[in-house]
């Protein structure tokens, strides 16, 4: 048994048949084929598989690929130019804020959203915001830094 | 020693783009056509006999191409590794379990089918007939336990023992002796990304092309090699982007063993993915060590004497690196002091857990977690400064090369230097002051230093070089990167040593077929042996355009491109540091606040300050986890009580405590860029610094000594008065 699905994927429309118990993560990566979306616990955890929905960050291994049936989704490939890189990308760059880089996409994206909301936040703040995402190399000071950054150059820009 | 424009300098790194723009490709990116994908059923018991496997419910599901048990398979167990002057068992861990299973999660079969969703399906269809044995859990008690392999009675798989000096002399002539009892558990390395191996097998030249997300080729190479009976030429191995490995990487896993195997019964290109709960339940986990340390003293706080029994929890079989993390740590069990008497003996017990092996730091810090803490219990037993005792221990600095007791030799250091540093940067005075303040109001401070000494490198590593006519220097490297930035860090030491600028050196690296033979990524050797191996090969071509009258760049011209091999050798060197912490525990609820840590590391010369930070900041945040939170359970059954990240935390950055990081920089004499290595000494020394910080805090209540993690539960019974 098979559903329909039409999803606005990083502003294409993408429809494909799906099984309902299909993950949004596997529909992403496998169905999709957006590799950048990671998949690190299935759990609900680790924060890897972060998207977007309607904007929204949302672990797509907790919601089924029939849930963003007619629903907007961005992902890290959405996030970054055609050349070059988006200001968080940049910072994250620049203040070493990733090194095997497997957790990266689900902060990218997890920022972003946050950034749209929080345009001047707090160091706690911005703690705050990153709890929801594991990562296991660099320790976070690099990744709150290039928040702050980030932040920054999005308020002058 | 190569000095130029741009070792030394922190430039970020040039690989990122890829990673950032979700452009890398891991294990689970890589796409073949018409790839199967496995699922494991696994071992519901700690230990059983296994009986008969009933797989054709499994088998008749619709999208299912096999299920494969171990006859099925023509595979020895996972080849054993040897440890100088050790007994060890002969206890591989087998591909799939045969007449019986050694721990929860072990692999009995193996589930091919058209997607993941219904492979999992079919190994729940797949009905084992189990007949439940007792568990073995503790390493302490496991020699009169029942066996868990029939050719190992005293479940002791391995054995190692040394003695240097006049050690019953010491103690009988010592002022004071203290002992104290450890107990260090088992850790899980947890790299966000999973493991996971792909497999191909082409009948036509009947190679076999496994991918697999490893800490380098070579090891994967030589282990399935050993197991599978190919030869070189028969198997290639291609490590793509690797999502994080701690150690947990090296060693390859049964699974991938497996997967390697049916791919050449099947003729089929098969995919294993490893999930989460798989991979809590089965990739090797670190630490779990048991000792009983004692050390003798003169009054004025002089070491005169060591003895130690360590009890290894190794698991229940033993992958290639399993044996190395308890040999380590007997070794370095001096840490960064002279003692003239030193006595250890090692023994790696089998228990029916999932076999332990290297993770971050892998033997170091149990050694600094034990040496650290019995100077701080010595001193307070005397009344010293446990600061002034380690002065009078250390190593002084005109003693190096020093061959310590245990037969290791520490090429260089400045021990003394490094806790200055640590004292400096991390206000020393003041943090004492701020802890006898709290103290007054009737808060519970404490202040603890660690110092710790890090075998790194050794062996050898090679680097092929070619300086294209274009202008690019390619370098195929035998190391390989999982996070660490190689693509920047030999670009930068390949730049100074031909003069040219980084971005036109191109590192390959990770592919058997495309690189030299090498040893691979661990031990924090890359920089140091792979490094140095790039270096020669360099120096190499210099010489042979010097020879010919040329420039680098004529001789490339006239040659129509340039080419150097080398592989470069040397003894193990030994990184250094002091780390100090300041800790405030609530009373009301046992809860430990760090308050702030001071990491001084003397890796010798560091290529990319930025990189190396990164690597200070990142492993000194694991440290914390094994000091707050993190601490692998098994029940009473041997079931894993933490089999998932809502089980076993990792920190997350609304924990992050103050960290200042600095170098000292004593060059090894060993290489020619004078590295040690950078990977692992915040993971090493940050526990020994916390528990001596969490001791002192605990200490007016009576309390000398706490095993780590230091959760709310154990220390509010602490503050109640209540012995553990």
């Amino acid at each position: 048994m098979t559903r329909r699905i039409a999803v606005e994927l990083n502003g294409i429309l993408v429809e494909a048949e799906v099984e309902p118990r299909l993950l949004l993560s596997d529909f992403i990566r496998h169905g999709a084929g957006l590799h950048g979306t990671h998949v690190g616990c299935e759990q609900g955890v680790c924060g890897a598989c972060t998207v977007q929905l309607e904007g929204e960050p949302v672990r797509s291994c907790l919601l089924l690929a029939v849930q963003a049936d007619g629903r907007s989704l961005r992902t890290v490939e959405g996030l970054a130019p055609a050349e070059g890189l988006h200001p968080v990308q940049a910072a994250f760059q620049e203040r070493h804020a990733l090194q095997c880089g497997f957790c990266t996409p689900g902060f990218l994206m997890t920022i972003d959203a946050f950034l749209r909301d929080r345009p001047d936040p707090s160091e706690e703040e911005i703690r705050e915001a990153l709890a929801g995402n594991l990562c296991r190399c660099t320790g976070y000071r690099g990744i709150i830094e290039a928040v702050e950054l980030a932040a920054e150059r999005l308020r002058r820009a | 020693m190569s000095g130029g424009a741009w070792v030394g300098r922190a430039v970020p790194r040039r690989e990122d783009a890829r990673f950032l723009r979700g452009e890398a490709t891991y294990l689970d990116d890589v796409e073949l056509p018409g790839l199967l994908e496995a699922a494991f059923v696994r071992s519901p018991f700690a230990h059983a006999r296994l009986g008969a496997v009933e797989a054709r419910a499994a088998r008749a599901l619709p999208g299912v191409a096999a299920v494969l048990t171990a006859a099925d398979l023509d595979a020895a167990p996972l080849p054993v590794g040897a440890i100088e002057g050790a007994t060890v068992a002969d206890a591989g861990h087998p591909v799939l379990a045969r007449d019986a299973v050694r721990y929860a999660g072990e692999p009995v079969a193996l589930v091919l089918a058209e997607t993941r969703a219904l492979a999992e399906d079919a190994a729940e269809r797949v009905d084992a007939e189990y007949e439940p044995l007792a568990p073995v859990l503790d390493p302490r008690t496991a020699a009169g336990a029942p066996p868990v392999h029939e050719h190992v009675p005293d479940n002791a798989l391995v054995r190692w023992s040394r003695r240097h000096g006049d050690v019953d002399a010491a103690f009988a002539a010592a002022d004071t002796v203290v002992a104290q009892s450890f107990h260090i558990p088992r850790l899980v390395a947890a790299p966000i990304e999973p493991r996971g191996a792909i497999a191909r097998h082409d009948p036509g030249t009947d190679v076999l092309t496994v991918w697999c997300s490893a800490q380098d080729p070579h090891r994967p190479l030589a282990q399935l090699g050993s197991s599978l009976g190919r030869e070189r030429d028969r198997l290639r191995v291609i490590v793509p982007d690797v999502g994080g490995a701690f150690g947990s990487k090296g060693a390859v896993g049964v699974e991938v063993a497996a997967v390697a195997a049916a791919a050449v019964v099947l003729g089929l290109p098969l995919r294993w993915t490893e999930d989460r709960t798989e991979n809590f339940l089965s990739a090797y986990q670190g630490r779990g060590l048991d000792a009983d340390v004692e050390l003798a003293l003169a009054a004025d706080g002089r070491i005169l004497g060591l003895r130690a029994a360590l009890f290894a929890d190794l698991g229940a079989y033993l992958y290639a690196t399993t044996p190395v993390a308890p040999h380590t740590t007997a070794m370095l069990l001096g840490g960064t002091y002279l003692i003239p008497a030193v006595s250890v003996e090692v023994v790696g017990a089998a228990t029916t857990k999932v076999p332990t092996g290297p993770y971050r730091g892998a033997g170091r810090p149990e050694a600094a977690l034990l040496i650290e803490r019995m100077v701080d219990v010595a001193a307070r037993e005397l009344g010293l400064d446990p600061i002034q005792v380690r002065r009078r221990n250390f190593v002084p600095p005109e003693a190096f090369p020093y061959e310590t007791p245990l037969g290791w030799t520490y090429d260089s250091g400045s021990f003394e230097r490094c806790l200055d540093a640590a004292l400096e940067l991390g206000s020393h005075a003041s943090l004492v002051e701020e802890r006898d303040r709290a103290r007054a109001e009737g808060r519970v401070a404490g202040v603890g230093v660690g110092m710790y000494v890090e075998r790194a490198a050794g062996l050898w590593e090679s680097a092929d070089l070619r300086l294209e006519p274009d202008g690019r220097v390619v370098v195929r490297t035998g190391s390989s990167p999982h996070g660490q930035g190689h693509e920047t860090t030999f670009a930068q030491i390949a730049a100074d040593e031909l003069g040219v600028d980084p971005e036109a050196v191109e590192v390959v690296w990770g592919d058997s077929g495309e690189v030299p033979p090498g040893v691979g990524t661990f031990a924090s050797r890359s920089v140091a042996m792979g490094g140095s191996a790039l270096v020669v090969a360099a120096r190499e071509l210099k010489q042979r355009a010097e020879a010919a009258g040329l420039s680098l760049a004529e001789l490339v011209a006239a040659e129509g491109g340039a080419e150097a091999s080398a592989r470069f050798s040397s003894g193990l060197v030994f990184a250094s540091g002091a780390y100090l912490a300041a800790v405030e525990i609530e009373r009301a609820t046992g809860r430990l606040r760090i308050l702030s840590l001071a990491a001084v590391d003397d890796s010798g010369r560091i290529v990319n300050p930025l990189l190396a930070e990164g690597q200070v900041l990142g492993a000194t945040v694991q440290g914390l986890g094994q000091c707050l939170v993190e601490e692998a359970v098994h029940d009473e059954e041997g079931q894993l009580r933490t089999a998932s990240f809502a089980d076993y935390s990792l920190l997350t950055a609304a924990e992050l405590p103050p960290i200042a990081s600095r170098f000292v920089e004593t060059p090894s004499p060993l290489n020619p860029l004078g590295a040690k290595g950078i990977g692992e000494g915040g993971a090493i020394a940050t526990p020994a610094a916390v528990a001596n910080a969490v001791a002192d805090a605990l200490a007016p209540f009576g309390v000398r000594h706490v095993d780590p993690p230091f959760t709310e539960a154990k220390l509010w019974r602490l503050l109640q008065g209540d012995p553990l």
